[in-house]
């Protein structure tokens, strides 16, 4: 037997995965080591071991792969803990990273309420101090002609100054149009190692080759920021699993959805940050595909945020903007956007108007809900569940962490009486808004995409997500509501990254305008195609593993906000491919922005070609849950009373031990089915059941609401 | 000062939006065939209010969204120089987008202008949409293309959603459309009212084909007209989709419940604030290239119970190109206001528009009667109108409680500073591209903070700056350098301004290359509050036949204009446009946002901070601020001699080093308080006039010349500087610097800030 395993450190649980080739899946869930993050990941895999009833060298011996994802690169950034840096930028350029973008980096990552605010809203902290840009004498132009050559001396002479005054761990280099000429870059690069080999170095072409030197300031300053850190955690990492006896390849989850090798990772570690969001996507993407879902809402809801991902076609969309610490650059990643809702989300009253609101502010988990009894004083999203009796207080987190159901009636009961409303009608409120502005969203994302949210399958996981799914999946109107891998739904990004192949992406910019030469789109997308394959060959895949995917960004000549991904035909490039190409870009505009849209007077143009290589992973699609085989005949365990908000009255519900329900076995609602780390809530006239590989899935009313 | 409120009333009907600015009555006169959605559900849960309420907020951002992703000028898309809207049944504003803030009620105007001239003849139907340009209706200029869209439920109309952007070119005798050298409207772009773009759902080609006809850029004038076309279709059906799920009369009574609410807050707000009358005089310069005349604008806020009342007593009378259309000036007014106090109502501002009164006199340069030219109040006159209009608000709030005098922001600096780059590259292909990067902004010093460094102007909030590497990748041009101001003397105060910004370019690959709408300013136009002191001045250079090809060619990108070999040429605050030859230099600055209260107030600490971080000198920290910096670290002792110092120079005597304020006055500034009607000194208490009088007849007064101020303040036309003077008001015992002003020489100094007597 060969296993797979994917592991996931996440700021409270490191959640581990083990995946046989056969397809059988286990799960763990350990404690975050927070000094030591390795620690808590062997402690995961020793679970995974008794599990299987086998010890954990055995297992790692048996393990063809361990994945690993880490908020380790995101926690760097956000709570200012990076490297020691300089930047190097061309001369006349060292405050593009201060100037931003303007009014616009105020708002960046900021809920739609707060956007207006100026009194509440603040550029973010700058990412590096402004006595450490370092400014460098030599211009390239737009066209990547040197227009002012590169002093050498002076450059050498600056740079050993500054490595003088300041200590440094990195060097993040930004020249203006390095990605159109990277000779500058790169011999700045060679000058900082030669003056400082242990430095490291983070170079603009390389990380984020894409026009605009803000956001690639950005993206090489994160990624020296990040590196010297992730690749001793990673190095680590690797020591303590070999010492087990693992001999395995050692992959990383990466945003984008994909794992690399570590010793590729480690170069350019931008790509590990944010890998969570990405894992949850991949795993439930896998998981879709195996049970012939196609199109697919993923969504997580926690206590904070609400995590919104698209799958279309089988494949999870990808975006190039990307936002972290409230800074913005450009890297394909898996487009997964959020919103402020949660279980943490605050309910208050809008006197003005004498309504309720729910949110953006959040009681996140310090002090958290007013019943987790940590002194939070005002009413979540999770105290309207325990007023309703959607969670049970005594049953929270397999009941090691009973909550505090009174101080929860005394909250909800403040903002009720100031509303003259009754303590369950406010509750079923909150639920209401609280799952509008999870719909909201999810309706957004779709209709960007040209869709309708009907026609989708809805994934809800994360530990408020199956609890209110009855709720936004019917405003949604969905049919089905997958809770993923059932109680498994709280380790998906675990089983995500388990299941993840490789993947990379390159993205070459260009201006190709319409009539397209074939010639040139030939020449332009097999030089992006060689440099790829030249990458990725020398990191030692096999080359028959590899897959190429080849993609022209497009847009009407001049539409900067806009980028259309169109997927550019396998095989040489010919005259009927570019046809096919313009044909498929008319095609895509047209059904998202209506004909009339359409332009015949503004040419279309190729603005970056986007190279992705893949290896993909042999990964089962016959998955099947390790199942107890300790099944009740009757899962029913009781029955309360739970406060439906739709119905608007207290009604008697079963309540159902999930992990003992059978694979055959239908559930009816009104009905509770709780899951050690969360619970599922069926409405009356939905039904719930449980398939093969342990997932549990809602049938929705017939009647839907748009 | 009630003299203002009972002036003539003209008779009904005056403000037409044809010889006059539109200016809509309370009652409209709308045909009786059609039909409107007047219902409102008598009782709204307030969880279906709430859920309602937050799915028009998100209409309305995607509306906009949608524009962003569909058009094609960067002015749109990038600077977000639009705004999307829903409006009631009768125009009135539900709700404003994140966008362009002082076309708050632009959509608003040109619906009730429909509603009145066309539901009779051409009529108004389900799946109509309407486009104007006309200033003298709703366009705050004529690039500001408004496409309204009636939204029918049932047969009835229900609400509006409408849409407003700014048209890269719309024809006109100048590229660009911002006609500095017109005197009327046959110099400015076409006004076109209102005019039936789609009928029916069917786009109407034949005014499709007018409108892009006037354009030098056609096909971006079309894809941005459908783009405004996509956006009202999507919003339209949005809500419509709404009224299905709940009702008509339902989201009718959210709509009308969120502007109650918003009338709420703000008459709550402005119950802190003492009735009065709080004013603005803001100068500007040159009504066309090359006239040396000076101009004033004034803006006269009147707080009288729970309203406010805003007139322009004081404005000259309209002129040249610089006047700013009745619709902007409301919008101005309206967005200084709401930005500054209702910030935290999220667009939803129509509830505090109840509550304001305008009361214009037309002719004048901001309520301009036909044929007025205004193409360029988008970048000049409307600004400037905020300009005041946030000044006047701001002394106001002032006089409010603490929590409301915490929500000054302060002024925008006086005019949208920009540059309009036209040309051809090597290869023949025209280019035109307004640098809109004025919109990195600065913000002004305020009462708990120092300005936002690059964070915006809040007339535009969210909009997007350029990066060097877009700008070089369009136009025929190449940056030398883009970095922070550096004025020290610029908007220093107790808590200082945001730096503006300096561009320094040159021609690259370029066959042709000429700059207008340049500023090089004679003065500084904008004042700081309650002593601060005033925003830099913008200038431009051109240095000719310099030796920077060789210096590039050498390996050095030189850093400052004036160690570039060349010969230094005058340039205007309007000038011709200015061609650019290939060893030419230009450079242009974005001005330093103005300060807060006295510098010599500022807490040295910040100061030392602000040398660390070079934005200071040692020794302009010592000049400006009275600190003294020794080894990067405050010298305690010698700056409280040194700042004794200064305040003595100012009162000519020795001070009191520790004064102590009058306890039980109330501050109605940062240095000024009332006490028994009389102003004190909330430094040291001392006596400065009776409250009912202007406090600036009894403060002591310096004046110098404008161009004194800083080194930076010197090198406009001397014709137009000359003319104007900075006036400082300071009090007679403690030397602390009150009040600023910015006034011609001749002018009297402005009673600007008037609290009216006590009512029993």
């Amino acid at each position: 037997m060969s296993y797979y395993i994917g592991t996931d450190t996440g700021g409270t649980f490191t959640d581990c995965v083990a995946a046989s080739r056969d397809g059988r899946l286990v799960y763990s869930k350990s404690l975050t080591t927070k000094d030591d993050p390795s620690r808590g990941v062997l402690a995961g895999i020793d679970l995974l071991a008794e599990s299987l009833a086998v010890s954990t060298s055995e297992l790692l011996a048996q393990t063809d792969r361990v994945g690993h994802g880490s908020t380790v690169g995101t926690n760097i950034i956000v709570e200012h803990r990076g490297a020691r840096i300089l930047l190097l930028t061309t001369a006349g350029h060292g405050d593009a990273l201060f100037l931003m973008r303007g009014g616009h980096a105020r708002v960046v990552g900021v809920p739609r309420e707060m956007v207006y605010s100026l009194h509440d809203t603040n550029l973010p902290p700058a990412l590096v101090d402004r006595d450490r840009v370092v400014e460098i004498h030599e211009r390239v132009d737009a066209h990547g002609s040197i227009v002012a050559p590169l002093d050498e001396e002076r450059a050498r002479t600056s740079i050993g100054l500054a490595l003088r005054d300041h200590q440094v761990d990195a060097v993040a280099i930004c020249l203006l149009w390095s990605f159109k000429n990277p000779v500058h870059e790169r011999r700045l690069a060679e000058i900082v190692t030669e003056l400082a080999p242990e430095v490291f170095v983070s170079q603009s072409h390389q990380v984020s080759p894409r026009t605009g030197e803000y956001e690639r300031a950005a993206a090489t300053v994160i990624n020296a920021l990040v590196g010297p850190a992730s690749t001793t955690y990673l190095e680590r990492l690797a020591e303590n699993l070999s010492d087990r006896g693992f001999h395995g390849a050692l992959h990383t989850m990466q945003s984008n959805g994909g794992v690399v090798p570590r010793e590729v990772a480690v170069e350019q570690p931008l790509v590990l940050v944010d890998s969570g969001p990405a894992g949850g996507l991949r795993g439930a993407a896998t998981l879709a595909r195996s049970q012939g879902h196609t199109h697919v809402l993923a969504t997580d809801m926690g206590g904070t945020s609400f995590d919104v991902g698209l799958i279309i076609d089988g494949h999870p969309v990808v975006a190039d903007d990307k936002t972290l610490a409230r800074h913005t650059f450009t890297l394909p990643h898996l487009d997964v956007q959020s919103i402020a809702c949660g279980g943490g989300s605050i309910a208050r009253v809008d006197q003005h108007a004498n309504s309720i609101r729910v949110g953006p502010e959040s009681a996140g988990s310090e002090p958290g809900p007013a019943c987790y009894g940590r002194g939070g004083r005002r009413a979540t999203v999770t105290d309207a569940d325990v007023v309703l009796g959607l969670v049970r207080a005594d049953g929270f987190l397999d009941g090691r962490m009973p909550l505090d159901s009174n101080a929860s009636h005394v909250v909800v009961g403040q903002l009720a009486d100031q509303l003259g409303l009754t303590v369950e009608e406010a509750a079923a409120g909150i639920i209401k808004i609280n799952n509008s502005a999870a719909a909201t969203l999810v309706r957004q994302r779709t209709l960007e995409e040209g869709y309708d949210p009907r026609d989708f399958v809805l994934y809800a996981y994360g530990g408020a997500g199956p609890v209110h799914a009855f709720g936004f999946g019917t405003e949604l109107g969905v049919k089905e509501v997958v809770i993923p891998l059932g109680n498994g739904a709280s380790t998906l990004s675990a089983f995500g990254i388990a299941s993840s192949g490789v993947a990379e992406y390159f993205d070459t910019e260009c201006s190709l305008r319409a009539p397209l030469d074939s010639e040139a789109v030939a020449v332009t997308v097999a030089e992006a195609e060689q440099a790829a394959w030249n990458i990725v060959t020398d990191q030692g895949f096999a080359k028959d593993a590899i897959v190429i995917e080849r993609f022209a960004m497009m847009r009407y000549a001049e539409q900067f906000m806009q980028s259309l991904a169109v997927r550019i035909p396998d095989g040489p490039i010919t005259d009927g491919s570019v046809q096919q190409i313009m044909e498929s870009f008319d095609a895509e505009y047209t059904r998202l922005y209506g004909a009339a849209a359409r332009a015949v007077f503004q040419a279309v143009e190729i603005f970056d070609i986007q190279v992705r290589v893949s290896v993909p992973l042999e990964f089962s699609d016959r998955l099947a849950a390790s199942d107890s085989g300790d099944h009740d005949p009757s899962p029913v365990t009781g029955a309360r009373h739970v406060y439906w908000p739709d119905a608007g009255e207290w009604i008697d519900t079963d309540i159902v031990d999930g992990v003992g329900l059978r694979a055959d076995m239908t559930v009816n609602g009104p009905a509770i089915v709780e899951l050690p780390h969360t619970a599922v809530a069926v409405a009356t006239g939905q039904h719930l059941r449980r398939n093969t590989i342990g997932s549990l899935v809602l049938t929705m009313n017939e009647q839907v609401q748009s | 000062m009630t003299a203002q409120l009972d002036r003539q009333t003209l008779p009904a009907g005056f403000f037409d939006g044809v010889a006059q600015c539109y200016a809509p009555p309370e009652e409209l006169a709308i045909d009786a065939g059609l039909s409107l959605h007047g219902e409102t559900a008598e009782s709204v849960d307030p969880i279906t209010y709430e859920v309602v309420r937050y799915s028009l907020l998100n209409t309305n951002f995607e509306h906009g969204n949608l524009i962003k992703r569909l058009c094609v000028s960067p002015v749109v898309m990038i600077a977000l120089d639009f705004q999307t809207s829903v409006l009631l049944e009768d125009g009135d504003l539900v709700l404003l987008g994140p966008n362009l803030q002082y076309f708050s009620n632009s959509q608003s105007f040109t619906a009730k202008w429909i509603l009145e001239h066309r539901s009779a003849n051409g009529g108004i139907e389900s799946g109509d949409m309407f486009l104007s340009s006309d200033p003298f209706v709703g366009a705050p200029h004529q690039p500001d293309v408004c496409v309204s869209a009636p939204v029918f439920v049932d047969g009835r109309l229900f609400c509006w959603v409408a849409n407003v952007m700014n048209h890269t070119d719309v024809g006109g005798n100048t590229p660009g459309s911002f006609c500095l050298s017109a005197t009327d409207s046959w110099g400015d772009p076409p006004n076109i009212p209102p005019i039936k773009l789609v009928a029916g759902g069917q786009l109407q080609t034949d005014v499709e084909d007018m409108f892009v006809r006037q354009s030098r850029m056609p096909a971006m004038a079309r894809m941005d007209l459908r783009a405004a076309v996509s956006g009202n279709e999507f919003a339209r059906e949005r809500i419509l989709t709404l009224v299905e799920r709940y009702g008509a009369d339902v989201v009718k009574a959210v709509m009308r419940r969120s502007m109650d609410a918003a009338e709420n807050l703000f008459v709550e707000r402005l119950r802190s604030i003492p009735d009065g009358t709080w004013s603005h005089r803001a100068y500007t310069e040159s009504d066309v290239p090359g006239d040396d005349g000076i101009y004033r604008y004034q803006v006269n806020v009147h707080k009288r119970g729970d309203r406010l009342y805003v007139d322009n007593e004081g404005t000259d009378p309209q002129s040249g190109s610089i006047n700013c259309p009745y619709v902007a000036f409301v919008g101005a007014v309206l967005c200084a206001l709401t930005q500054q106090l209702t910030s935290d109502l999220g667009g939803a501002y129509g509830g505090v528009y109840r509550r304001v009164t305008f009361d214009p006199i037309p002719g004048t340069l901001n309520c301009p009667s036909h044929p007025a030219a205004v193409s360029p109040a988008g970048a000049f006159t409307t600004e400037m109108n905020i300009n005041a209009a946030a000044l006047a608000i701001g002394r106001m709030m002032g006089c409010g409680d603490d929590t409301v005098r915490d929500l000054i922001l302060g002024p925008v600096v006086p005019h949208a500073y920009g540059v309009i780059y036209a040309g051809a590259y090597n290869d023949g292909t025209p280019f035109i591209m307004i640098n809109s990067n004025g919109i990195t902004g600065a913000g002004a010093g305020r009462p708990g903070a120092d300005g936002i460094d690059a964070g915006g102007q809040y007339w535009v909030p969210e909009a997007i700056t350029y990066n060097v590497e877009n700008t070089e990748a369009q136009q025929a041009v190449l940056y030398l350098y883009r970095r922070f101001d550096t004025d020290a003397h610029a908007g220093a105060g107790k808590h200082r301004g945001g730096p503006g910004f300096v561009e320094c370019t040159i021609p690259h690959h370029a066959a042709a290359l000429q700059i207008s709408l340049y500023s090089n300013e004679s003065f500084t136009k904008g004042p700081g509050l309650a002593g601060g002191s005033p925003n830099g001045r913008a200038w431009l250079k051109v240095m000719r036949s310099t030796d920077i090809r060789q210096r590039l060619a050498s390996g050095e990108v030189p850093q400052d204009l004036d160690s570039i070999a060349g010969a230094n040429e005058q340039t205007y605050f309007k000038g011709a446009p200015i061609d650019v030859g290939p060893d030419d230099v230009f450079a242009w600055s974005f001005p330093t946002n103005a300060g807060y209260g006295d510098p010599l107030l500022r807490d040295p600490a910040a100061v030392a901070t602000d040398v660390l971080d070079g934005r200071l000198t040692a020794a302009e920290a010592a000049e400006v601020y009275g600190v003294v910096i020794a080894n990067s670290i405050v010298d305690a002792h010698s700056t409280s001699a040194k700042r004794s110092e200064a305040f003595a120079a100012r009162t000519g005597k020795a001070v009191d080093d520790n004064p102590a304020p009058r306890s039980g006055a109330r501050r109605v500034s940062e240095s000024l308080a009332v006490l028994e009607n009389e102003f004190v000194c909330a430094r040291c208490g001392a006596a400065v006039g009776p409250a009912m009088g202007n406090f600036k007849d009894h403060a002591l007064q310096r004046r110098v010349p404008i161009t004194d101020i800083g080194p930076g303040f010197d090198g406009g036309d001397p014709r137009m500087s000359a003319k104007m003077e900075f006036r400082e008001f300071f009090c007679g015992s403690c030397g602390v610097r009150f009040d600023t002003e910015i006034a011609a020489v001749d002018d009297e100094p402005l009673w600007d800030l008037r609290i009216d007597p006590a009512r029993s």
